[in-house]
């Protein structure tokens, strides 16, 4: 009966959830909004170094935005490999010998590998990008991985600290860089537009692969472990 | 200068951040002290800077909202900033010393540390919506990462439900702006309440700000969502405990109160504002009372925080529909209330952490005799106390105070009965932990000492808590600053 009621309560709960939110969608989509945003974009995209509007956000127009989400990846892979074995890399049960997996991993890395280069390169004017093109490089690294490739460098180590750390590091540089010579924090010389844009991009690319390539690497639970305050270890 | 100043704000955490992560803990450690005292005096300042000049707009890239993003550099974001300087370097000297060197998961405390300090930094200034998301990222994904940090199977079951509460808090903050953006058009809060003042367009829907307010709720353990806290607070390490209890909480419940200062006239009712009234009331009784039930020491200072953060929620009705003098009063307790419980609640943990680590137990009646052997922590435990519970001339006397005249001059009364209530349930628990200190036990003779300066850094917050109240005039004053909206 307990159960009954619970289910019941919390059916109401999402209904109504759904119902509110169905009206305020309605009620919004039937007014037009007071700001245009997107044609502002449309008028200093000129400005901003780049021909696609969302490369131009994310890295010009809110790039204080991109530079603390890139800050939220570095967060999620320190948590990640602060609880990393440092043996798991030579785990045998991680072994496998599917000749499948072989097979596909001969035809499809190099291909994944070229494919992110360009979802790199392809940012500039149409949709792509340092999160696309990093997504496709770790979900490469994923499968050498899961093939049995030995990759040292994701040991948490110093090398795997320095990937972790350089796409982060090459962007808050440009930023302070751009505070020191006088204009705000990121703003970047109108001069050094897409250079600068495109060099960030190719180092977050790098550490954004590195980032979830750790997470999946780190996943198994630290084997030494710290007792809670006041409990004998 | 201000100039300066601003992007040293911004700068030093995050470098800080990357330069520790490359470091092992001792010489982070040591690279964190110079940090901490860069950002300390950036921090003085710039408070410095805008309690002569006032306010300003500070545009990222150069760019002017809404196509980029502002911070809003006001009386009340210095205010936050420099508070968060004096806890973050309190927290953080007293984990330099606290924390095991030998221990390899350590090193990452430094980075997660900084990280933190960035994202609070980001919220406290922060003018744009989705900006205030990605403050609240950064801070929630840090605080988990220094919960879970090397800790056991507890640990790791604490920090997951706190990633959930605080993955689901966001994502009903992130629809509330979703939808507000849809309707407006632009991120701006400051653009937001512009348009909504000039009554050029359609008033708004509520459904968007209650959305916004229940995610940033849960985030903050308003009652009956504060099931998280208490696990996650009470078994991080006691540095980790003061910064999640002092500065994390009150980041999302400050995007809380800037949202219903800004929108909540045009958007907000009489029955929303009661309704979080009255569960900031229940948290207030019903966090007490379970923190006056606990055994372990940490446990019964989480749910106390649970009971002081109720408080901070009186905002909502005490400036709903009143005159700008009552509201401003009311603004003016609760960010005393804000500022003294910071200062107490980590000087609590704090000292708790010197407790437990001398007695070699977490329970409360473990503390039996410890008062010959430990007396400075304990006072500083006590001074606290003390504050939480607004005996004068404390801080939290003064946020009491002018949380009651609010309330009468409203004609609220009933929240007077919650005020009065909640400082004696304090009491309870505060005294609980005293008596059980007191207990002269024969058999247990062995305490361990922790070094002076882990005992003299919780001292100096319960003190600055304690003087707080001598001198709110100052501190109120630059809080309540106008905001001029002028550029630098």
């Amino acid at each position: 009966m307990r159960r009954f009621f619970g289910v019941t309560i919390l059916a109401a709960v999402c209904l109504a959830f759904a119902g509110a939110l169905m009206i305020t969608v309605w009620h919004i989509s039937g007014t037009q909004a007071p700001v245009d945003l997107p044609g502002l974009l449309a008028e200093n995209l000129e400005a901003s170094g780049v021909e696609h509007p969302i490369t131009a956000v994310l890295l010009n127009f809110r790039s204080y935005d991109t530079l603390l989400e890139i800050g939220v990846l570095v967060i999620a892979g320190i948590a990640g490999i602060s609880m990393a074995k440092t043996t798991s890399l030579e785990d045998p049960l991680l072994r496998t010998s599917d000749s499948l997996l072989y097979a596909l991993q001969r035809w499809f890395v190099p291909l994944m590998l070229v494919l992110a280069g360009y979802l790199l390169w392809a940012g500039s004017d149409r949709p792509g990008g340092a999160f696309q093109a990093g997504a496709v490089l770790a979900a490469s690294g994923v499968m050498m991985r899961l093939g049995g490739i030995p990759m040292e460098f994701l040991r948490p180590g110093v090398l795997l600290r320095l990937g972790l750390a350089l796409g982060f590091s090459v962007f808050l540089l440009v930023a302070v860089a751009s505070a020191m010579a006088g204009d705000a924090f990121l703003a970047y010389p109108e001069a050094f537009n897409k250079p600068l844009i495109l060099v960030i991009e190719t180092v977050l690319t790098f550490s954004i692969a590195m980032v979830l390539l750790a997470l999946f690497v780190s996943a198994p639970v630290n084997g030494a472990e710290e007792p809670e305050e006041g409990e004998r270890g | 200068m201000t100039l300066w100043l601003m992007a040293g704000l911004l700068f030093t955490p995050l470098a800080w951040a990357v330069l520790t992560l490359l470091l092992d803990f001792s010489k982070g450690r040591v690279v964190t002290w110079l940090g901490i005292l860069v950002q300390v005096l950036v921090s003085l300042g710039l408070w410095a800077a805008v309690a002569s000049d006032g306010g300003f707009l500070y545009l990222l890239g150069g760019w002017q909202a809404p196509l980029g993003i502002e911070l809003r550099v006001d009386g009340l974001a210095v205010t936050f900033v420099l508070l968060t300087a004096l806890v973050a370097a309190a927290c953080g000297w007293h984990a330099s010393i606290y924390l095991d060197p030998g221990k390899p998961w350590h090193r990452y405390f430094w980075p997660l540390f900084w990280f933190l300090w960035a994202g609070l930094n980001a919220v406290w200034l922060g003018g744009d919506l989705f900006n205030l998301y990605v403050g609240l990222e950064l801070i929630s994904l840090a605080a988990v990462g220094l919960v879970a940090l090397g800790g056991q199977a507890d640990a790791l079951r604490a920090a997951i439900r706190y990633l959930m509460a605080a993955l689901l808090g966001s994502l009903a903050y992130l629809l509330g702006v979703a939808l507000i953006y849809g309707q407006f058009g632009t991120l701006s809060l400051a653009g937001v309440t512009e348009l909504m003042n000039s009554g050029d367009v359609q008033s708004g829907l509520t459904f968007p700000l209650i959305l916004m307010l229940l995610g940033l709720a849960l985030k903050t353990a308003l009652f009956p969502m504060h099931g998280w806290l208490p696990p996650a607070h009470g078994i991080a390490r006691s540095p980790v405990s003061a910064l999640l209890s002092a500065l994390v909480v009150k980041a999302s419940f400050y995007i809380a109160a800037r949202l219903w200062l800004d929108l909540g006239g045009h958007l907000g009712g009489y029955v929303l504002a009661q309704l979080i009234g009255v569960l900031g009331s229940l948290a207030v009784i019903w966090g007490s009372w379970l923190a006056f039930r606990q055994v372990k020491l940490k446990q019964v200072v989480a749910y106390s925080s649970v009971a002081q953060i109720g408080y901070l929620f009186l905002l909502f009705p005490l400036t709903w529909g009143v005159t700008e003098a009552i509201s401003q009063q009311a603004q003016q307790g609760i960010t005393l209330q804000v500022v003294s419980h910071a200062l107490a609640k980590a000087a609590m943990f704090l000292a708790a952490g010197n407790l437990i680590m001398s007695v070699g137990s977490n329970r409360v009646d473990a503390l039996a005799g410890v008062s010959r052997f430990l007396p400075f922590s304990l006072f500083s435990f006590g001074l606290a106390g003390v504050s939480l519970m607004g005996l004068p001339p404390t801080g939290g006397f003064a946020a009491k105070w002018l949380l009651l005249q609010a309330s009468l001059a409203s004609g609220q009364w009933w929240w007077l009965g919650v005020l009065l209530a909640g400082g004696l349930l304090s009491a309870a628990y505060v005294f609980r932990v005293y008596r059980a200190s007191f207990i002269e036990a024969t058999d247990t003779d062995q305490f361990y000492h922790p070094s002076r300066s882990l005992e003299v850094i919780p001292m100096i917050l319960a003190l600055l808590s304690l003087g707080l109240g001598l001198v709110a005039e100052p501190v109120l004053s630059v809080m309540s600053l106008p905001f001029e909206g002028a550029g630098p």
